[in-house]
């Protein structure tokens, strides 16, 4: 068993390494020439999250938040689908869940381990912790808003010795 | 030669298989399993030359699948393709007798890369 001091995600991973993450996800994943594009536009009133949670030194999830019409949009990409085919609600699910957990994979990959993945899960995002927890890119895809979120689970303390689970 | 690519997600098991047929190995007949478990039976009724396999699944793990494989005495090829490649995973997979990991996001050189060997 292992003990670790955690530290806030503000010091342990900056914005551009997650954009540089971001930059191999959206061409491999969403299509040839697609990217994330880290220029913020106005949020949509209606939103959709995917996350993954990541257990370990630091604990929190990666969410990736975007307006439901724009995660169909992804989905379609992700798929190659043209019309007339359309996506149902469990592709845009699976795909935004995937896009999350390639995205959690490879920042939990920068961070201090051993920690662990958690499935992607699909609905309303947890609620964040400590504002110093919080590492936030507000950008978007093909002009429709996109949010990449690392966030401290709720109550995670930072101050303690924490108990590191296995891999 | 026949391929069994094993993922939870069926959105990630159609880019696996899109991106097979981009590195040139669309002369292969695919067969699909949604977690461990089911990778662990295909292999026996099915018999492929190679299993693709996700790390983090639910039922069996990819890792769990190669070993309950390798501890039955199945010695088919075995390589992940996880959103994940950590050395620690990198050497868990090696350890329990996996050819390669590609790690996520991958292009069809990646793949290229880690097949050549394994599918000529």
């Amino acid at each position: 068993m292992t003990l670790s001091r955690a530290q806030p995600i503000t010091q342990l991973l900056d914005a551009e390494t997650v954009q540089n993450i971001a930059d191999e996800v959206w061409p491999s994943l969403v299509g040839d020439g697609e990217a994330f594009v880290p220029v913020p536009v106005a949020p949509p009133a209606e939103v959709l999250s995917a996350w993954v949670t990541i257990s370990g030194p630091w604990n929190g999830a990666v969410v990736l938040t975007c307006a439901p019409a724009t995660a169909e949009a992804l989905t379609e990409s992700v798929l190659m689908t043209r019309p007339p085919t359309v996506v149902d609600d469990e592709d845009v699910a699976d795909a935004l869940g995937e896009l999350a957990n390639v995205l959690g994979g490879n920042i939990k990959s920068v961070l201090p381990g051993p920690s662990a993945l958690g499935l992607p899960q699909i609905g309303t995002a947890p609620a964040t912790g400590r504002l110093d927890d919080v590492r936030r890119l507000d950008g978007q895809w093909r002009g429709q808003s996109l949010t990449i979120t690392v966030q401290g689970a709720t109550g995670a303390p930072h101050t303690d010795r924490n108990e590191v689970p296995q891999p | 030669m026949k391929i069994l690519v094993t993922d939870d997600s069926r959105v990630m098991r159609q880019i696996v298989i899109r991106t097979l047929r981009q590195a040139g190995y669309d002369d292969h007949d695919i067969i699909q399993a949604a977690d461990g478990r089911e990778a662990f039976d295909l292999v026996a009724a099915e018999a492929p030359d190679l299993v693709l396999s996700d790390w983090n699944m639910p039922e069996m793990s990819g890792i769990e699948c190669l070993e309950a494989l390798r501890a039955s005495g199945s010695q088919v090829p075995f390589g992940f393709v996880t959103s994940e490649g950590s050395p620690e995973m990198r050497e868990k997979a090696a350890n329990a007798g996996a050819l390669f990991l590609i790690a996520k996001p991958f292009t069809e050189d990646t793949f290229r890369d880690a097949l050549d060997g394994v599918l000529s």
